[in-house]
């Protein structure tokens, strides 16, 4: 297997975004390009979860290829959910370790500001088990039902998970990048309207557009993908023994270091799924950043801070920065790479191996990657 | 009256669903149909506050592990009194299941069932005991 290294990383910045999701894609692709020095790749991946239901364009691999001047040039599309950045990221690597191709583009993004919440939430939803979805059961309401379950074997408080969200927008007022740059307090997140209870607004992330681009090379650069894992579970979250604990962030997490060939003790920054609060907590301990039932107190004691021991979130998570479903994955690896390379601005932390850790669905299909500075 | 519930088991690994699956979430196989009662202890529930298109708020989703192992998503009509833990009805209502506390009559009969069950238990231990009395006199003899 070949080394894979990180050519160049670029993103659009996420919020409510007027351009169309094609015009999204060649921006982020355009500054990943230029970062890399490239002009050309020998092949494209693009990520995109829902494109057909947001934007109503289908055949998206050769329709962004070619929107963004690249139509002679091999593409296809990869899809886990929410997780599609990260999949995509994958697929990208995989061609380049087996000698496929010398330079990939990956990009990843989504466009759903245009429509009405309820609409966004419907489709997002069809990612759920058909059988929940009959019941009502959204991604909040699934979220709900394993914050409960959370609380209630003391694994969290909600103070612990409301502390997720104040660290989280702190972080992101300082990334020019992020879809909500202001901080909030402790009162106003617990005080914010009740979405799924006991799940708050202010623990939920936002609907944002945006896209972010990644390049592979052979070459070597200043980073290197030391390491990948995907891990899988049950569509339906009924067909689970455990609820506070994600057996697919586990096995990818176990994946990823075999690969890289050290354990979690030698991660120094992480950019982790927090697409509900509680899920930040839940994914310090499956992947062994933390000890187990010591996610909520790292977090109330500033470990998990900018300046703590093992920041994560410096980007502010999908909470603040956003969630642009298939872009995420890859805006997750943007922050890493600037944050290995001393690019993060106002941000900056140090660090030498970053993790990025992304869910699909409701962690049916989840990824762990490692990057390392070279 | 206690609902019985349609489910299905896999003859691999026994793991049980319901409602019934064709193949097993985890093995390749087809899976066994099998029948659960509608009464189980409540794992967890939530009230979503912004139900999706064609549900009204607030709606209250629980998740039920049903005597005999699956776990089961269910509506209810209210989460007064409900604690992860209850022991719960699970029915149907117009082919949507609702759970509910047990009545009076249910858990009076889920009490003899479960006696009945442990009276077999004690009746199978006294036997085996006996036996085991009478063959350690026929060694001795």
């Amino acid at each position: 297997m070949r080394d894979v290294w990180i050519a160049g990383v670029g993103m659009t910045r996420v919020g409510r975004r007027s351009e169309a999701l094609q015009d999204l894609m060649a921006e982020a692709s355009q500054k990943a390009l230029g970062d890399a020095g490239i002009d050309v790749p020998d092949a494209i991946v693009v990520a995109a979860m829902n494109p057909e239901e947001f934007v109503g364009d289908g055949n998206f691999a050769s329709n962004v290829a070619t929107y963004m001047g690249f139509a002679d040039v091999p593409a296809l599309r990869i899809e886990t959910a929410t997780s599609s950045g990260a999949a995509a990221f994958f697929a990208g690597f995989a061609e380049i370790a087996a000698g496929l191709r010398r330079t990939v583009l990956v990009v990843g993004g989504e466009k759903m500001t245009h429509l009405a919440t309820p609409r966004v939430s419907e489709i997002i939803g069809r990612s759920i088990d058909p059988y929940e979805r009959s019941y009502g059961a959204t991604m909040p309401a699934l979220a709900g039902l394993i914050t409960r379950a959370l609380i209630a074997k003391h694994a969290a408080t909600l103070r612990e998970i409301s502390q997720v969200a104040v660290k989280n927008h702190a972080n992101a007022v300082l990334n020019p990048y992020a879809h909500f740059p202001h901080a909030v307090t402790l009162d106003e997140v617990m005080e914010s309207r009740v979405v799924a209870e006991p799940l708050r607004l202010l623990h939920c992330c936002p609907i944002s557009d945006g896209a972010a681009a990644v390049v592979l090379t052979t070459d070597r650069t200043r980073v290197r993908l030391a390491g990948v894992g995907q891990g899988t579970d049950t569509l339906a979250i009924r067909h689970r023994r455990v609820l506070t604990s994600f057996r697919a962030t586990e096995a990818a997490a176990h994946d990823a270091f075999a690969m890289a060939g050290f354990g979690p003790e030698r991660v120094d920054l992480a950019e982790l799924h927090d697409a509900f609060a509680p899920f930040e907590l839940i994914a310090l301990e499956d992947i062994g950043l933390v000890p187990p039932g010591k996610a909520g107190s790292a977090t109330m004691n500033g470990e998990t801070a900018r300046d703590g021991r093992l920041p994560v979130n410096p980007s502010g998570g999908l909470k603040a920065r956003g969630h642009p479903l298939a872009g995420t994955g890859l805006a997750q690896i943007v922050e890493c790479v600037w944050q290995l390379t001393g690019r993060a601005g106002a941000r900056q932390v140090s660090g030498r191996v970053a993790l990025a850790h992304s869910i699909g669905g409701l962690a049916t299909n989840n990824w762990v990657t490692l990057l390392e500075a070279a | 009256m206690i609902e019985t519930i349609p489910a299905s088991r896999c003859p691999q690994c026994s793991m049980i669903v319901a409602p019934p699956a064709a193949y097993c979430p985890r093995h390749p196989v087809k899976m066994i149909s099998a029948v659960l009662p509608g009464v189980g202890e409540v794992v967890t529930f939530t009230t979503l506050h912004s139900a999706p298109e064609g549900f009204r708020s607030p709606l209250h989703i629980a998740i039920v592990e049903l005597e005999g192992g699956a776990r089961f998503v269910c509506h209810g009509a209210e989460t007064r009194g409900i604690k992860i833990g209850s022991h719960v009805a699970v029915e149907a209502v117009d082919e949507v299941y609702y759970f509910s506390h047990l009545g009076a009559l249910d858990r009076a009969r889920l009490f003899w069932r479960r006696t009945g069950r442990a009276g077999e238990r004690v009746n199978a231990i006294a036997r085996s005991v006996g036996k085991r009395v009478w063959k350690g006199r026929q060694r001795a003899s």
